[in-house]
This record gives C-alpha cells, sequence and structure tokens, in this order.
C-alpha cells in the first residue's frame, strides 16, 4: 500500500460507528474492467461468430451452387456429345450419298483442266458419272442413320434461299453484283466496290463464288 | 414446520441420483468417444463418403481428314430396385410436368414405351429378380439407352428407377472401313485397328473420393481425394472415308453382280506408301458386327492370302530386267507348251491354245504368257528370285503390322518341287495378300524403291503430342529402268491388250496387269478362279496404286470381269485427287516380231 492510499481522511466528531473502507488505489481502479471494454470484446465476439455463420452459409451455399453447376455441365457436356454423335453420323459418306442421290445429284465425270499460264486444255470432260448409289442403293451398311431422313429438297432450297438473303444483303454495300466480275474492265465500276475483298489485279478474274 | 433431517435426506438422494445419472452419461460418453470411437467414426464416414468412378474417355478412330471413324459414346443402363416397386398398387409419376398417382403397370408401361420394350417383358425381369431374390435391389430394366431415352426415363420421376452410365463406342460411319477400324466386345477391343493401336486409344478410369450430406451435395472443406481419369489418344488412319466408301459400294455392286464370295481393293499413294483406300466385301458394320458371319468381320485384305496368279509377272519381268537377264526387246520364240525340267506328265500352258509365238519378252509380259514367263525366270536361280521376291514384299506380313496379318508364302528353296519353282513367278504354287500385291506394285511405280505400306497415321495423345511411325526412306528392290520399263510394258495392257476395249481413261495414261488365278481346293486346282487387275495411275508417273480382287465369282471367270470396277475405281482415284492429265499418249512397245 502505497503512502498516498494510506492516508486517512479527516476524522468526523459525531460519528459513533463509521463505516471504514479502504478505497481502491489508481492501479486498482485502472485494473477494473471497463464497461467500454466489456462491450467492446462481447460485440467483436459476436461479430465474429455472426461472420463465421454467414462463411459458412456462404461456403455451404458454394458447395449446393458447384453442385448444381457440376450438374449442369455434366448433362450439357453429354448433350453436346450427343449432338456431336448425331453430327458425325450425318457426316458419313452414306449420309451424304443418300441424300445426294435424294435430291437428283449425279456424280460428276471426269473434268478438263485450263493451265492457266498457257490457256491449254488439258483433259477431256466425260458425260455425268449417273446416280451415286447406283441400282443396288446404298450397299455399305450404316445402322446409326437408318431411318433418318435424308436433307429434303425443300430444306435445301430454303438453306439456299437464306443463304442467298445474307448474300444480298452483304452485297448492297458494295455496289457490286455477286458472282463473277470483272476487275479492270474500263466499262466496269473502278475499286467503287469498297466492300468487296478481291485484290485481284488488272485483268485477272475475282474469285468466283463457289456454292 | 420442516424438518431439517428430512430436508438433507432429500438433499442427499437428490444429490446421489444426479451424480448416478452423470456416471451412466460418463461411460456411455467413454463408450462412444473412446471404446467404439474407431467403429462408429469409419461407420459415419462411410456413411458420408462417395467414391465414384470416373470414366476416362476411349480415343477415337479419324480418318486422314478427321472424318470419324469410331468415337467413345454415352449410353445409360436404366435400372430398378425390384423390392421397392409397389406391385399392385400406385407409384408416384410426373406426367406432363405433373406429380400424379398411377398404378404400378401404368408406370412400367410408361418406361416400357420410352424405351421400346414390351410392358410384360419389363415385368418379368422384376418379377424374375424378385423371385430369385426376395430382397432383390437390383436389376438392369434396359442397357445402353441413348442420352435421349434416359432423359425421357428420368423425367417420369419414378422413384424405384436408377441409372448408371455406361460408356460405349459408336461408328458413326457405319461400314465405311469397319473390317479395317474393328470392333469392340463388351468392354475389351476384339479385332481391327481397335485391337492393334489399343495402347493408344486405351483410356484409364479414375476415381473421386468425397464426403456429402443426404442429399448428395459435397460438404465443404472435407478431404477430397482424386485420381484423374486419362483420356486415350486419337488415331489417325491413312484412309480416306470417301474414296473408301466409293470403292466399298462399289465393291458391292461387282461383287453381287458377279455373284463373287468376296472382294478386295487397294488405293495406295505410291510416293509414300500411305494407303488411301482398303476395301473389304462383305463389309462389316461395327455398330452390328453380329449381323455379318464370323468370316466377314476382319479385313480378308490383310488377313487372307491366296494365289495371286498372273499379277505376280511384272515383278519377275523386274527382276529378269534389274539382273540383266532380260531386255524387253529380245525377240523369242514362245512354244504351245513349256515342260522343260517339269516332272514327265506336266506341262505348263497359257491361257488359250497358240501355237509357236513371235513375242518379245515384252510381249510375253503384255499377253501375260505363262510359257513365256517360265522360259524366262529360270534365267536367275531360284534363290535370286526369291531374293527379288522378298524384297517386293513377300513372304512377309506388310510394315502395317496389321493383327493377325498374313505373311503369305513362298516355298523354302529346299521345299521347291519343278513345277512351283516355275508356277511361282506367275503367282501360282505361292500365296499373298493384297495388302502385299498393293506394296509390291507401289514399289513399281515408285521407280522401283520399295517404301513400307502405311495405314495408321499417327497417335494424338491428348495434350497434343502426336506420336507417329518414323517416314521410312525407302529401300530399293529394282533399278529405276527395270521399274519404269515395266509399268510401260504394263502400259500396253491398257491401251491395246487385253483391257484395251473394256476401259477407257480420256486424257490419263494407265498401266495395269490383268490376274486370272486358278483356286486350290482340296490339293487340286479346280474351276473356281480369283481375278484381279493391279495398275497404276497416271503410269507416265505413277501416283497411285489401285488393286480389285474378286474371288470366286460365279458368272464370269476371267479377269475381264473386274475391268468395269478398276475402271471406275481410277476414275474416282483421278477425280478425288485431281490428278492432271498425261501430256502424251501411251507409247508403243514392240510385242511382236
Amino acid at each position: 500500500m502505497t503512502a498516498a492510499a494510506a492516508t486517512a481522511r479527516p476524522a468526523r466528531p459525531a460519528a459513533p460507528a463509521r463505516h471504514l473502507e479502504i478505497a481502491p488505489s489508481r492501479a486498482q481502479r485502472r485494473a477494473r474492467p471497463r464497461l467500454a471494454v466489456a462491450l467492446g470484446t462481447m460485440t467483436g465476439i459476436v461479430v465474429i461468430l455472426l461472420a463465421q455463420l454467414g462463411l459458412s452459409i456462404a461456403v455451404a451455399d458454394g458447395a449446393y451452387r458447384i453442385s448444381s453447376l457440376q450438374l449442369q455441365e455434366r448433362d450439357l457436356g453429354r448433350q453436346g456429345e450427343a449432338l456431336a454423335e448425331q453430327l458425325e453420323s450425318l457426316q458419313s459418306p452414306q449420309f451424304l450419298a443418300r441424300s445426294a442421290e435424294a435430291l437428283g445429284m449425279v456424280a460428276s465425270g471426269s473434268l478438263p483442266y485450263i493451265d492457266l499460264a498457257t490457256g491449254e486444255i488439258t483433259g477431256k470432260s466425260t458425260r455425268s458419272g449417273g446416280s451415286i448409289l447406283g441400282r443396288d442403293g446404298g450397299l455399305v451398311a450404316n445402322i446409326t442413320i437408318e431411318g433418318v431422313q435424308t436433307v429434303q429438297p425443300q430444306a435445301a432450297q430454303d438453306a439456299q434461299a437464306a443463304e442467298q438473303q445474307q448474300e444480298e444483303a452483304a452485297a448492297e454495300g458494295s455496289r457490286l453484283a455477286p458472282g463473277l466480275h470483272v476487275v479492270g474492265d474500263p466499262g466496269a465500276p473502278q475499286s467503287e466496290g469498297a466492300g468487296s475483298d478481291v485484290s485481284s489485279g488488272p485483268g485477272t478474274l475475282a474469285s468466283p463464288v463457289t456454292r | 414446520m420442516i424438518d431439517p433431517r428430512g430436508t438433507r435426506r432429500r438433499l442427499a438422494l437428490t444429490v446421489v441420483m444426479v451424480f448416478a445419472i452423470l456416471a451412466v452419461f460418463a461411460v456411455r460418453l467413454v463408450d462412444i468417444q473412446v471404446v467404439r470411437a474407431g467403429e462408429l467414426a469409419a461407420g459415419a464416414a462411410e456413411h458420408r463418403t462417395r467414391d465414384v468412378v470416373v470414366y476416362g474417355t476411349r480415343g477415337s478412330i479419324v480418318d486422314h481428314d478427321g472424318v470419324v471413324l469410331a468415337d467413345s459414346v454415352q449410353r445409360f443402363d436404366i435400372t430398378a430396385s425390384p423390392v421397392n416397386v409397389p406391385f399392385g398398387a400406385t407409384t408416384d409419376m410426373r406426367r406432363d410436368g405433373e406429380w400424379v398417382q398411377v398404378p404400378t403397370s401404368d408406370a412400367i408401361a410408361a418406361i416400357a414405351a420410352l424405351t421400346g420394350q414390351d410392358p410384360a417383358a419389363l415385368t418379368a425381369v422384376l418379377t424374375d429378380a424378385l423371385a430369385e431374390d426376395p430382397e432383390a435391389n437390383f436389376a438392369y430394366l434396359v442397357r445402353k439407352v441413348t442420352l435421349d431415352v434416359f432423359e425421357q426415363v428420368r423425367a417420369l420421376g419414378i422413384p424405384w428407377v436408377y441409372s448408371e452410365l455406361h460408356p460405349a463406342r459408336s461408328y458413326p460411319s457405319g461400314a465405311v472401313a469397319g473390317n479395317l477400324v474393328g470392333f469392340l466386345g463388351t468392354d475389351e477391343p476384339l479385332t481391327g485397328v481397335e485391337l492393334y493401336m489399343d495402347e493408344c486409344l486405351a483410356a484409364t478410369n479414375g476415381r473421386t473420393v468425397y464426403e456429402a450430406g443426404a442429399d448428395g451435395v459435397a460438404l465443404p472443406g472435407t478431404a477430397i481425394a482424386e485420381t484423374e481419369a486419362s483420356d486415350g489418344g486419337t488415331v489417325r488412319l491413312t484412309i480416306r472415308s470417301d474414296l473408301q466408301w466409293y470403292v466399298q459400294q462399289l465393291l458391292g455392286q461387282e461383287g453381287g453382280r458377279l455373284g463373287a464370295d468376296w472382294a478386295t481393293a487397294f488405293v495406295v499413294r505410291v510416293a509414300d506408301g500411305h494407303v488411301m483406300a482398303a476395301a473389304d466385301w462383305p463389309s462389316v458394320d461395327p455398330n452390328d458386327f453380329l449381323a455379318v458371319p464370323g468370316d466377314d468381320r476382319g479385313a480378308r485384305s490383310f488377313v487372307s492370302p491366296y494365289e495371286p496368279g498372273s499379277i505376280m509377272k511384272p515383278f519377275t519381268f523386274a527382276s529378269l530386267v534389274d539382273a540383266g537377264e532380260v531386255d524387253y526387246g529380245e525377240q523369242l520364240r514362245v512354244p504351245s507348251e513349256y515342260t522343260e525340267g517339269l516332272p514327265p506328265g506336266y506341262r505348263i500352258t497359257d491361257a488359250w491354245i497358240h501355237g509357236e509365238m513371235r513375242w518379245t519378252a515384252a510381249g510375253v509380259l503384255a499377253e501375260s504368257s505363262n510359257i513365256g514367263t517360265s522360259m524366262l525366270s529360270t534365267r536367275l536361280s531360284a534363290a535370286e528370285r526369291r531374293d527379288y521376291l522378298t524384297a517386293f514384299g513377300f513372304d512377309q506380313p506388310t510394315a502395317v503390322g496389321f493383327l493377325g496379318e498374313d505373311p503369305g508364302q513362298l516355298r523354302e528353296l529346299d521345299e521347291l518341287d519343278p513345277v512351283t519353282n516355275v508356277t511361282q513367278q506367275f503367282g501360282q504354287g505361292m500365296t499373298a495378300t493384297s495388302a502385299q500385291i498393293a506394296s509390291a506394285y507401289q514399289a513399281l511405280g515408285n521407280h522401283g524403291v520399295h517404301v513400307p505400306l502405311t495405314l495408321v497415321e499417327g497417335c494424338e495423345l491428348p495434350d497434343g503430342t502426336v506420336v507417329a511411325p518414323e517416314p521410312s526412306e525407302g529401300t530399293r528392290v529394282v533399278s529405276q529402268r527395270a521399274a519404269d520399263e515395266t509399268v510401260r510394258v504394263m502400259e500396253q495392257v491398257v491401251s491395246r491388250g487385253a483391257l484395251s476395249s473394256l476401259v477407257d481413261f480420256p486424257g490419263y495414261r494407265v498401266a495395269a496387269k490383268t490376274g486370272t488365278a486358278e483356286v486350290a481346293e482340296n490339293g487340286q486346282y479346280g474351276s473356281q478362279r480369283i481375278i484381279s487387275v493391279a495398275g497404276l495411275v497416271p503410269a507416265d508417273d505413277p501416283e497411285y496404286v489401285v488393286v480389285v480382287t474378286i474371288a470366286k465369282p460365279d458368272s464370269m471367270r476371267v479377269s475381264a470381269a473386274v475391268a468395269p470396277a478398276f475402271e471406275a475405281i481410277v476414275e474416282q482415284v483421278i477425280k478425288t485427287f485431281r490428278i492432271e492429265p498425261s501430256a502424251q499418249n501411251s507409247p508403243k512397245v514392240p510385242l511382236t516380231w
């Protein structure tokens, strides 16, 4: 006990039973928990607990999200694979031949060649090869395309029309007719085809549009 | 008044009881936490732990341009828990998006309608499983259905129906190259490229272990043990699937027209020995290989040797010219039969009866005279001739190394009888596969340099690395002069010989040799024939070998019957590969004098 703490209060004469109390020292006063600190600590704990709760809710929620996204990924992957599988079958030579035949296409004959340097034509064109499948029909089995409907003439026409429309829309900007055009011909509009990407030299033919 | 003693007693009793209960709890606690801790924890973990197989994807087989010939696909097994099927009661089911209670028989009928089965058969599956084991918890309703069917069944939401993933194999191009590609059995590859490139194609399954809640969602923060699945590599073949299809279609037409037993055709690129098409007829659709007899499921072109006949003659002549023993201009008097060195009673004749012919050596080859070939071939010793034929690739499997590939047969020198000694020079008494013939013609077209036959371009691993066989320099079999002159003589067969009236290639020079081989059955040559035409296009600088073989035709038993197929394939090859027309016409080589 320090000297200051031991200092007695001035005595009062008329007090028969005085209640004496040891005054707390400054250090003791300081050591006493303060309300603010207690409140702060409690709030801190509550906040931490709440944060933890929030985090675990978020993590659990994340787990469900991951799980559902994984399921979605799996299902989409499966769909993708199933579609790829269908596409692979539709790309098979059997299906192409059957569809071509159904559209009335025939095999081409042999082709003549033009030597661009000399203009000389080599080889002879022969008559068309006739039916692609022949009278026996498709003889190379493929059960993956069994019962699959061939490309229909109407569908082919629609696709062609759609393509043409697109092309016309694209050609409008260039003011050049789609197809083959001669660059360098004095009669033809010169370099007005800003949209055209044909960069042939004068006198040469632009690449023809083939389908 | 309160009796203080009574109060104390009650207090004591309460304390004793509290401690007794505490003691029971403590014992139980020790029992659970210490004595049975391991067992219980393991049980709990087992209950939470999900162990899932992660399937690796078996690699695909594609043609040169990436057209898929074999691919891994997902199929689903639909299973049920028979013990949980409420027979004679109702089942919850979703119909048009709404939950309804329907009689169980209706639920079974709904599944059957989607899987295309008979409802009675489905019911039988369930009742049979229950008959075997009244507690049966598992039965396959249908196996390997497509995603489409699986999703529709799943949408029914029937509680006792489950499903399993069933990785499967699909061959989207069907029978195109089906005999080469091969197929898988239940799980294992059975034949073809599937089997012999299995090392590249095979995938390893992985597994994931994680802890999950009751709804199957992984518990956050639980340990996940993962063994990654590794996918198989992609095998790229040298095959061009469109050409392959064309050749198979054609073989089907021609084989059927001639009433043949089987047919094969090869298109091989001369420069590097790559196989552009290798067709077998009858062909097999690997999706449905049980539909054809066992003999037709493999690749006859690689595994079935036969006596090739006269299409062997160009190799004999190229050897003789290379050795300097024969000049194509040499003038010969070819008699009506050949008996020299043969045992009494044996004689070698030509396909048609003739008196003494004044042929040049070129004439002997172009007219396919067995007598003339026999006269000339004995100028080389049997050992020298055997060496030449071996260098052309006979008596050994081709470099393709197709599984079960047959090496063909040339007799050993000490087993060589006087007749076979001569006849094997025109393809009788020896055997070869179509692949060997095609490979040998490659050497003739390649100016005498034999390059190993190649069917597999490489194996592309999932990480992008490509394992490709080393391109071979090739080995010289005969001199360029010997090879080129032989091709020139073969051109005469097309331009003015046996094939001239049967085939026409406007603008192109084509070299070819025909073969009509007798087929030995039960040790005797009978009336059956194996007919073939082998050729090179364009003849002025060969780019492609075309070999067509048709076995045991009923209607026409001469090589002329193969001409239409040969012509069509050569034309298709010209169109497919845009072969330039020949600048000049075929030069004339004197055949007679």
